[in-house]
């Protein structure tokens, strides 16, 4: 891929090495910089220590509870943001006078850090669980709503064309030609979804809440217990990888 | 069929006020819950001539044009470098996935140890939530690059940073636009989250202050500046990319 202008690439050691030997740089620089008195543990904690506060948090029972209400809060909000935005994506894809109608509402919200609506969740449905699932069903919907219609917007005229000329009804042009050919598109939508939608439980849960991992979060980070703190956010990044990897192996699949 | 999509996007918003107006005026909802355009019109008014708005405006615009700005170069730099020298991709690999998967709003506490309980905060969280994108498609974009285009300028003689900047870089323009775009919507993110957490004085500070009085209709004004904002930026960054990447004739490569 490379070669004829970077002549040293064949000898260079691979991904996995470098990646590595990069990670344990910073984490000995981290470990020793404290140590030696360069800079107050205070502020960075130390590897070692977040490592031990991971045996803490993890025998201390807390978190099960704290996991669970997080998960309920984002599968519930994001079950809701795909029941409601891929059938609304669709039809705003396939109806332009819809899309004419809707498209600029939506994308206005699009534009708009859709998180700065949380203290309006907050005032209109408590500082329980429902804010949370408002602020992840708006984080998830609407990337999966304009995806989904640029989607079905991007389908070849020509598989339509040629299914008509098939006999095909609108419907089997609807199921098996526009439908399958979005996919990856909503897909992509799902994906940007995804993240946002754990953006938006921890940040909700910080901004106001009884339990959950972004409470614990301020509380530590409240106490200025670092360790703990990057124990939780270390989890919170492990989940949003994993369900990232999960949502990019199924679009490999319908691509 | 341009005038009619215009047309119609200007019914929506027309009708949507209307409705928001007639029922919170005919008490259907109360307004304490979901105020009324005309009293959210009059508290930006008023706003406007007493310069709180243009206040909070330019606090949350310096916020985001500098931890913005400062993600376009660092993104930028990392990006051409990892994208021209694999092994500076693979030593900053784990450390991009980490930024880009970690809730970044959760490390308020530590920037406010580090950088004080102000605008440095709100910038930090800004830059590191943009600086991702941008750095993974300008390496992309790098990465990407038709290798008949490079060997064709490596024929005709062209040094290793003659085909750097006038093949690889200007080829990867589209790639770098989506990647800023994708920049643009998260540092605007960062700095309206961070806001809402720490008092800066800005937009999302005045969001979650007027929240925490129950001043709806201060609180859905507010909004509707940052609404106008986040539009307005993409909107403009249309603009600048449809001049940057004018020189492409064909339907892309």
């Amino acid at each position: 891929m490379a070669q004829g202008f970077s002549p040293a690439y064949e000898v260079l050691p691979g991904r996995a090495t470098v990646g590595v030997a990069a990670v344990a740089l910073f984490l000995a620089v981290w470990e020793l910089a404290p140590r030696l008195g360069i800079v107050d543990p205070f502020f960075t904690s130390l590897p070692s220590r977040v490592l031990l506060a991971g045996v803490e948090v993890a025998s201390a029972g807390t978190l099960a509870h704290d996991a669970a209400v997080s998960l309920t809060e984002f599968v519930t909000g994001f079950a809701l943001a795909l029941a409601v935005a891929v059938p609304l994506g669709l039809l705003l894809g396939a109806f332009p006078i819809l899309r004419d109608l809707i498209d600029p509402p939506v994308m206005a919200l699009y534009a708009t850090p859709q998180l700065a609506l949380l203290p309006i969740f907050v005032l209109w449905l408590g500082i329980g669980m429902g804010s949370k699932i408002a602020v992840v069903f708006l984080g998830a919907a609407i990337p999966i709503v304009v995806n989904t219609m640029a989607g079905v917007r991007q389908v070849d005229r020509a598989l339509v064309l040629a299914a008509r000329s098939f006999c095909a009804t609108r419907r089997d042009v609807f199921v098996r030609v526009i439908l399958p050919a979005s996919l990856p598109a909503v897909m992509i939508g799902i994906r940007l979804g995804v993240s946002r939608a754990i953006l938006g439980v921890v940040v909700a849960e910080m901004y106001v809440s009884q339990d959950g991992i972004g409470n614990q979060i301020m509380r530590l980070g409240s106490a200025f217990r670092v360790d703990r703190l990057l124990v939780y956010v270390l989890l919170v990044s492990a989940f949003g990888l994993a369900m990232t990897t999960l949502v990019r192996k199924m679009e490999e699949r319908v691509a | 069929m341009r005038a009619r999509s215009v047309m119609l996007g200007a019914l929506s918003f027309a009708v949507i006020l209307a409705v928001w107006e007639l029922v919170s005026r005919a008490g259907w909802i109360s307004p304490f819950f979901i105020s009324r355009p005309t009293m959210i019109a009059a508290a930006l008014g008023q706003a406007a001539r007493s310069g709180d708005l243009a206040h909070s405006v330019w606090v949350s615009l310096r916020e985001f044009g500098v931890g913005f700005g400062a993600a376009v170069v660092v993104g930028l730099v990392l990006g051409v470098a990892a994208g021209w020298f694999p092994i500076v991709e693979y030593a900053i690999d784990p450390f991009i996935w980490f930024v880009y998967s970690a809730p970044l709003v959760a490390f308020y506490p530590l920037f406010v140890l580090w950088l004080g309980l102000g605008p440095g905060t709100v910038i930090a969280i800004s830059f590191l939530l943009s600086v991702t994108p941008i750095a993974v498609n300008t390496l992309t974009g790098i990465r990407n690059v038709s290798p008949t285009l490079r060997l064709a300028a490596r024929s005709f003689g062209a040094r290793p940073h003659d085909v750097l900047w006038k093949v690889a870089l200007p080829a990867s323009v589209p790639m770098i636009a989506a990647g800023l775009r994708l920049g643009i919507g998260r540092a605007l993110t960062g700095v309206v989250i961070a806001e809402l957490f720490v008092p800066s004085g800005g937009l999302g500070s005045s969001i979650a202050y007027n929240g925490g009085l129950l001043r709806t209709t201060e609180m859905l004004a507010s909004l509707m500046v940052i609404v106008v904002l986040g539009v307005l930026c993409t909107q403009a960054l249309s603009a600048v990319e449809s001049h940057v990447d004018s020189w492409r004739t064909g339907p892309g490569l």
